[in-house]
This record gives structure tokens, sequence and C-alpha cells, in this order.
């Protein structure tokens, strides 16, 4: 006769199978890589926001305009530092591995929440890190929208590691020279070894895709999807004009609306015949690689006023491009005020190449790519 | 056992956190999908603990027969091997890639993770030779 499987007998099984293996198991291990995941889960998360609220700026705060390299800083530490996590997250969860085969599955109904905040904070952990690789890969398998589905699930995620670092505080602690926990055992080799060995993972990760926003170790970036320098005109594109479905238009004028004291239309003779300026500013971009170029148009601010506008207006800047979710994006006073912000016709010596944005595009410091609007067909200026 | 005053605004604040995602997920319901994204949060889970665990552990169960001198520098090289592997294999399939923007995934990743890897095995493999010959020296100099 067939007998039943017994549950408590089968998941104690698998469980000491899964901890048959030593090395790296041991809870200063697990301490020790909780505390790297902390730090670089708040890192992932501040970046992450600064990224969502420079593109999404609540009514009472706008962004400075310098420092120039900010949000090209920010940005690739999210997606650089989110990459080196991948090799410290799963070092983590090999090292706890065998918790999850735990009989009795629940002890008490403290236990089950501890143990039911585990699914949020392990899957959706699991979830960033992969939903994110994907994204910087162009490779989109899933049924949501990757920014909203990520941005949402950082909160989920970053709750749930709150409450388990709350939980495991006093271990985290015993980390600390003179605060040996009871379970302080000597670091031995093996220990040192197999934390070595995680940095180690995450050290390579860094440096093969680092020089995709960090240009001097450009040489290096051998896995990054982005290469600084390649490109039409040495710079990479995101959006072609063909994708953008825009094509040059020998009758093209810029024109400028709104809350402004004379309403202007611009050709782009008229354009060049303004005073022309240059800047060297990088395109950041919210996957996280960037490179610099150098621009050369004329300042925004020089068009706002010689149309008139008062000083705390704000400026919706409109594409030809007919659709798309970034098809238009807002200026706030510190960005247009800025002398490096351009409206730019030149990049690295020669007129936009259609791909960036020919005749016109937006170029200004410390602003996600995505808002560098490019094919400008109108600025609309109105109320602060 | 106490709950401390700490833990608790800890306990609120992650509560908190997670009240405002989840909300969040579902007021955003058209874009956030929340059955398709809670399928990809499970199924992440259970990728990992029940296919990429389980390999990685039948590897260290393999490696585990190895003599202790191979045996860590092995493992050190597969760990590196795999994490580098894990990150560039999307870029190594190229899904991605769109006609008509050739800056977009525009270098050879599969040679490229091909060189990557020969190093780490070309480390792994000058780690080893050296421990063997440490090892050597060190039985031949132990008095009989
Ligand atoms: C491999 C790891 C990761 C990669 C490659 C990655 C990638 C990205 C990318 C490309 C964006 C920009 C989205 C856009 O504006 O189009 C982004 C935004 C963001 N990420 Fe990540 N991420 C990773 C891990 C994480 C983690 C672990 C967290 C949180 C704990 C996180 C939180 C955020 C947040 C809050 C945003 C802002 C989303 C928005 O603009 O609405 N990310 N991430």
């Amino acid at each position: 006769m067939l007998r039943r499987p017994d549950p408590a007998r089968l998941i104690t099984a698998i469980g000491r199978f899964a901890s048959r293996e030593r090395d790296g198991r041991d809870e200063r291990t697990a301490a020790w890589l909780g505390a790297a995941l902390g730090v670089s889960f708040t890192v992932a998360f501040v970046t992450g926001l600064i990224s969502h609220f420079m593109q999404h700026p609540p009514g009472w705060a706008v962004w400075p305009s310098r420092p120039v390299g900010l949000y090209r800083l920010t940005q690739g530490a999210h997606v650089i530092g989110g990459l080196a996590t991948i090799p410290l997250l799963l070092a983590k969860l090999w090292t706890v591995y065998p918790r999850l085969w735990q009989w009795p599955p629940v002890r008490s109904a403290g236990h089950a929440l501890e143990r039911a905040l585990v699914f949020p904070l392990v899957g959706g952990a699991l979830f960033q890190l992969v939903t994110g690789l994907f994204n910087i890969a162009y490779f989109y398998p899933f049924p949501f929208f990757f920014t909203t589905a990520h941005y949402w699930t950082a909160y989920i995620v970053y709750g749930a590691l709150v409450v388990h670092v709350a939980n495991e505080w006093a271990k985290v602690r015993g980390l600390r020279p003179g605060h040996g926990s009871a379970d302080a055992r000597p670091t031995g080799p093996s220990r040192r070894g197999f934390l070595a060995t995680v940095a180690g993972a995450c050290g390579l990760v860094g440096l093969t895709t680092v020089g995709e926003t960090f240009t001097p170790l450009g040489g290096l970036a051998l896995l990054s999807p982005r290469r600084p320098g390649v490109g039409p005109q040495r710079l990479p594109v995101n959006k072609t004009a063909a994708a953008a479905g825009v094509r040059p238009d020998p009758a093209w004028r810029l024109a400028v609306t709104g809350d402004v004291a004379r309403e202007l239309s611009l050709s782009l003779a008229d354009l060049r015949a303004m005073p022309q300026h240059a800047a060297r500013l990088p395109i950041a971009c919210v996957e996280g690689w960037s490179a610099a170029g150098t621009w050369a148009g004329v300042r925004l601010r020089d068009v706002l006023h010689a149309a008139g506008v008062h000083a705390g207006a704000r400026v919706r800047v409109e594409s030809l491009e007919a659709g798309g979710r970034y098809r238009a994006s807002e200026v706030d006073p510190p960005h247009w005020r800025d002398e490096l912000t351009l409206l730019a016709l030149d990049l690295n010596g020669e007129p936009l190449s259609p791909d960036h944005g020919y005749p016109c595009r937006l170029i200004a410091p410390d602003r996600p790519g995505v808002l560098q609007t490019k094919w400008i067909a109108r600025l609309v200026v109105h109320g602060s | 056992m106490r709950v401390g005053r700490g833990r608790l605004i800890a306990y609120g604040l992650g509560a908190a956190l997670i009240g405002v995602g989840g909300a969040g997920l579902l007021r955003d319901a058209a874009e956030t999908d929340p059955v398709g994204w809670l399928v990809w949060v499970a199924g992440a889970a259970l990728v990992h603990d029940l296919l990429v665990v389980p390999a990685v552990l039948g590897v260290a169960l393999l490696t585990g027969r190895l003599p202790t001198s191979y045996r860590r520098p092995v493992r050190v090289s597969l760990v590196l091997a795999a994490s580098v592997s894990a990150v560039a294999l999307p870029m190594v399939l190229g899904l991605g890639r769109r006609a008509g923007d050739p800056s977009r995934l525009p270098q050879a990743y599969g040679v490229h993770l091909a060189v990557v890897l020969a190093l780490i095995g070309l480390a792994g493999a000058v780690a080893t030779a050296f421990r063997a010959i440490r090892a050597g020296r060190g039985r031949s100099r132990r008095p009989r």
C-alpha cells in the first residue's frame, strides 16, 4: 500500500538536503549581505525617486539646474548599482535558502506575519532587478508598463525591507566590533572568502557596464547596452526620427505662443541669426547610460525674452512627434533661465542629425534624457 | 520579547510604504496590470526558489567532491562567471535590437561575454595552479 507523503518529513528532508552545502551558510554572512543590500536598496530607492520626481515634479517643488551632471550621476548609480546588486541579492538568498523549508511552516501569528512579508520582499526584490535589467536591454516580455510597475513595486519592496531590517536589527548590530552576538564564531577564511567572492562578482558586473555612463571606463563597457561615442554624430540615440514618424520639413518654423507679450514664428535662418552659444552637456538617459556632446544653438532664455515672458513662467516644449509619452516636456524657471539651456541646432560641430532632433532640440543641464525634447515645433508659455 | 519604540516606528513606516505601493499599483491598474504583476512577482520567486537555487546546489555538491585546493578557485570562478552571464544574457540574446537604431545594443555581446568568461577561467586556472604548487611545497617541507 502506498503511504501518504508526510509534509513534515518531506519539508524537513528538503531543508536538510539544502543545508548540506555549508559555504556561505551562516548567520553572520547573512547579516553582512543584508547590511550591504540595505545600502544598495536605499541608494536604488532614493535615486529612483529622484528620477521619478524629476519627471513628475510635485507642484510645490522645482529642481535646480545645477550641478550639471547630477541626474547623470544619480541615474547611473541607480542602474549600475542595480546591476551590481544582482549577485548580491542572489548571494543573500543562497545564504538563507534552507529557512524556506522549515517545519512547522508557522509557529505563531507573529511568525506567520514575518514569513508572509518575505514574499513581497523576495519576490519584489527579484522583480525590480529582473524588470530593470530587461528594460535597459529593451526587452519587454511583461504585460505591464515597466516604469509604473517598477515605481510602485519600489515602495512595496522598500517597505517590506524596513520591516525586515527592524526584525533583524539585533543581528546586524552584532556585526560591529565589540558587539559579538552569541553566534559570533571567529571570522573564518570560509566566510571571508565567500563575502570576498560576492564582492568580486558585484565589482565585475559593475566594471563591465559602468563605462556606459562613466566615459573614462568606456573601454571596459563590454556588456553594457550602450556605448558612449556609438551613434550618429558619436552619440547614442533612443528614439529615431523614423520611429517618431518625423521627417525633415524645409518649411519648418518654431512657434512661441501662450502667455507671451508677442507671439513668435522663427525659421531656422532666424534662429541662426540670433547669438549662438555652445555648451558641453550630457544626454543622461533614464536607462542609466549617458554621453556628453558639444551642442550649439540659441539660449532658450534669449528666445523667451524676445517673446516677452515673466520670470516665473513655465514652458511646455512640444515636439513634431504626433504622439508618445515623451512628446512634450515642461521647463521650469531654474532650467530655462540657465545660460546652458539651449535650443540646439548643432551637435559636435555639425547640424543635428534627424535622429538627434533636426532641426532643433532642447538640451539642458541636470535633466533626464526623455525630457530633452527633440524635433521641437512649439514653445508654449504658461503661468507658474 | 519587548517590542521597542524604534521597532514600532519601523513597522509603521514599512506598512505605510507597502500601503502606498499597493494602492498605487491598483490605482494605475491600466498600466500595471495587477494580475500580470502578481504572476511576475510570484514567478520570479518560484523560478528562483525551485530552479535557480537547486541548480546552484547541484553544482555546489558536485564541486564539493573536488580536492580542497581546487575547490575554492573553481567555485569562485563559477560564481563570477554565472553573475556576469546572468546580467549579460538579455544583451547576448539581443531581443531588444531594433532595425534603424544601430546605437541600441551595438556590441557583439556573445563575443564580449566569451572574452570575460575566458579571462575568469584563466584567472581561476592560475589561482588553482598556484595553490597546487604551494600545497605541494608545503607537503615536501613537512617533516616525516
Ligand atoms: C537591476 C536593477 C535595476 C535597474 C536596471 C533599474 C532600472 C531603472 C530604470 C531604467 C528606471 C527609469 C524608468 C523610466 O523613467 O523610464 C528606473 C526607475 C526607478 N527605479 Fe529602478 N532599477 C533597478 C532596481 C531598482 C530597485 C532595487 C529599486 C527600489 C528599491 C528601484 C526603484 C526605482 C524607482 C522608484 C524608479 C522611478 C520610477 C519612475 O520614474 O516612476 N529600482 N529603474
